[in-house]
This record gives C-alpha cells, structure tokens and sequence, in this order.
C-alpha cells in the first residue's frame, strides 16, 4: 500500500514540476515594461490544491528547471529557494482539516506571505549572491505584482479546477 | 518550446567527465566569491569565456552575454551610486557623483555575475541532461528526486503541446482582433479557462502515470539497472584533478592580501 503511495507522490510531483516550467516559460503576458509570467499562478494553485511537500518540491523544482531552460541558470538555486519556500508557506497557512473551506482572512494572509517571501527572498539572496542591493531592490514592485497577481489567479484557478476535475482532491498529499 | 540546454559539440569540455564538470563548476562559484583581486576575478572570467568559445562557439558565447546583458547595464547604471564613501572620481560641483570605491564594486559585481553564469550556462551546455543527473546520482541524489526531474522532462512538452492546443481554440473562438484591445487584466481573466482547460488536461494523467510506474516496478527493494552509465568518460581521475587544481591555483595566485 505504501509502495502505491509512493508511486503516485512521485507522478503528482513530477507532472506538477512540468506544469510550474509550462506556466513559467510558455504564458507569458506582454506589459509596458515587459512581460508578466504565471509561475506564483502555478505555484499557489499547487500550494492551495495540493499541501504544502508537493507544493515546495514542483515550485522550487519546476522554476529552477525553467530558469535552466531559459539560459539563466545562475538564477535557478535562487529560484529553487524561493519559491520553494514561497509554495511552502502559502501551502501551510492554507492547509485544512477536511473540506472545509479555507476563510477569506487566511487567504488574504496567504496571499501577503506570498507576495513577501518572494520580493524579499529575491531581493536578499540577489543582493548578496548575484547583483547587488540597488539592482536588487529595483526588482522588488515587479516581483510584487508579479506574485500578486498570482494569488488571485492561483486562487481562481484552484476553485475552478476543483469544481471541473474533483477528483484533484484525492491527489493531495 | 526547447527543454534542451545541449549544444553539439566535440571539445575537450564535452569529453570531460560531468562529475569533475560539476565539482568544478561548483569551485568556481565559491571562487568567485573568496577574497581575490578584481585582476583574479577577471582572470577566471576571461579563462571561463575562452573555455566556453572554444568548445561551444563564439554565437553560444554571443547568446549568453546577450541574455545576460540588460542586467549587466541595470548593474552599471546604478552600482557605482551606491557607494558615497572613497576617493571622488566623477563630481558635480562639490557633489560627488561616482567614487572610485563604487566603481571597483561594480566591477567585481559585474565579474562576479558574468563568471556565474558562463560557469553555469557551460556545464549544462557541454553535458547532456541524462548525463548530468547520472552524475547527481552519483553524489547520492535520492533516486526518486532524479526519477521526478526525468518525468518531468517528459511530461513539459506534452503539458506545452495541450495548453497550445486549447490557447488556439480558445482565441478562435474569440476572434483575433478582439485581443489586441484588451487591457492586461482583461486579458488576464481570460486566460483563466484556459488555464483551467490545460491543468485538468495534466492532472488527469497523473493517476495513469502512477499506475505505469506500479507495473514497471517503482518502489521494489532489488536496485534499477540503467542502459545509460558514465563508463564512457574514460580520465575521470584526470579530470577531478584539473577541475580541482585550476580554482586552487587560482585562489593562491589572485588572493587579496
């Protein structure tokens, strides 16, 4: 039975990992300043759907694999930290006994923790490892509504995929 | 989309053995951000970007700096500001604009950055990604984190190609013209039953997945056999030894006193 379990983490891992590089590097929305791209939309999804190991495994894994794939792969242990944390958390303050709904307040708390660790990970690990404070600390209103949004997409999207696929409840572990 | 970071080649990087390939990597690193000069540093930057021409080409060299090159103006737009303290270097009237302090920082900032990246972006251009995680392997990665990364490999194109798929259906069904006036957050909305559509296409294939990997064994104590080893690099001792000794010799050279 637990040989089963073990088949089934891996695959629920594995193919959330691909779905996190997909949003990452495929959904790209064109801004003024760039581009928007839906990672922390696959990541709190996860976080919210999921719980809080196959959230810091496919969110640390599957940006770190994109950030590869893309040609920075200096930023991937960077990526793998962060958001790895970032699904972690999210993931913990959301977690729920049962089915019971999550509160709006626990959301909104979820979607600030969100939005910290990653503009403040970015900003302290780049600051120290890569670029520097002031280069650094430019990224941070682009990493907030970069996260931002992604909270209420990933919300959205986890709603909306539990009541177009319930069956997603029973992969949770 | 490419999900490959390879690029064909046969020099000596190619034929060195991933492990010492890593290790070096890894030692270059941590070089980059020991107590050595800003002459060091850019020794083992110009040694890394020599390296990489030769075996992967001056265009791979080209499309990397390129990538990397909007960060590198951000850093020399702004780095030298930073510092206040030092010897002036540029002023206007009694305002110190640049000191030589903040320029010297940005510069190893700068180094730092570019010898980061071409340490990485080599590694992974010269190793097939099979390779590179039989080499992870044998650092005692647990099997089951390789045996993830490899399905997700497998499983990128295939998430990519549907999401495609029900993108283009989607935007059929709006008409093309549509979207080109839509503000951001419209357009943002409207992806959301795209999303939906691709994530359920995903998520149904894990409980398939699960089941293949039941049947094909997955979890039995016996230990897998693999068709593909690392026997092939045939001077892994060779190897170890000069990824070993080029970041030692160079931290003795170039270390600050």
């Amino acid at each position: 039975m637990e040989k089963n379990r073990n088949a089934l983490k891996v695959a629920v891992v594995a193919v959330l990992t691909a779905v996190v590089v997909v949003f990452t590097m495929i959904v790209r929305i064109p801004t003024a300043k760039g581009y928007l791209n839906l990672c922390d939309v696959a990541i709190c999804f996860i976080a919210f759907t999921f719980g809080p190991w196959s959230a810091f495994i496919a969110a640390g894994l599957g940006t770190a694999l994109a950030d590869l794939f893309s040609g920075y792969a200096q930023w991937a242990p960077i990526s793998f930290v962060v958001h790895g944390v970032e699904g972690l958390l999210v993931a913990l303050i959301v977690r729920q006994k049962g089915s019971v709904t999550i509160p709006f307040v626990t959301k909104v708390v979820a979607g600030f923790v969100c939005m910290a660790t990653v503009s403040l990970g970015y900003f302290a690990l780049s600051a120290i490892f890569i670029s520097g404070v002031s280069v650094a600390a430019a990224e941070i209103p682009w990493n907030l509504l970069q996260s931002g949004v992604g909270v209420v997409l990933g919300l959205a999207l986890a709603a909306a995929v539990k009541r177009a696929y319930p069956p997603v409840s029973s992969l949770a572990w | 989309m490419t999900t490959n970071t390879f690029v064909a080649g046969s020099g000596f990087l190619y034929r060195m053995d991933p492990r010492a390939k890593i290790m070096a990597m890894l030692l270059i690193c941590v070089l980059l951000f020991l107590a050595i000069t800003l002459e060091g540093l850019y020794a083992t930057v110009v040694l890394l970007i020599l390296v990489g021409s030769v075996n992967t080409g001056l265009r791979h060299t080209g499309r990397t700096f390129k990538s990397i090159l909007p960060m590198l103006l951000f850093m020399a737009l702004f780095m030298p500001f930073n510092v206040r303290s030092g010897q002036s270097l540029v002023s206007i009237g009694s305002f110190t604009l640049i000191t030589r302090e903040g320029a010297l920082q940005a510069a190893r900032l700068g180094g730092r950055f570019i010898g980061i990246t071409y340490a990485c972006t080599l590694l992974f251009a010269t190793t097939p990604m099979t390779d590179v995680m039989l080499a992870l392997r044998w650092y005692r990665l647990p099997y089951k984190a390789s045996l993830v990364v490899t399905l997700s490999f497998t499983y990128i194109p295939f998430i990519a190609d549907s999401f495609t798929q029900i993108s283009e259906s989607h935007r059929l069904r709006e008409g093309g013209e549509l979207e080109k006036r839509r503000s951001v957050f419209k357009r943002l909305r409207d992806l959301l039953p795209t999303l939906t559509s691709a994530l359920v296409v995903a998520l149904r294939s894990i409980p398939y997945l699960a089941m293949s990997l039941e049947q094909r064994g997955f979890g039995r104590s016996e230990k897998r056999t693999s068709y593909h080893s690392l026997d092939s690099y045939r001077h892994g001792f060779t190897d170890f030894v000069i990824s070993l000794t080029i970041p030692i010799v160079f931290w003795l050279t170039f270390r600050a006193r």
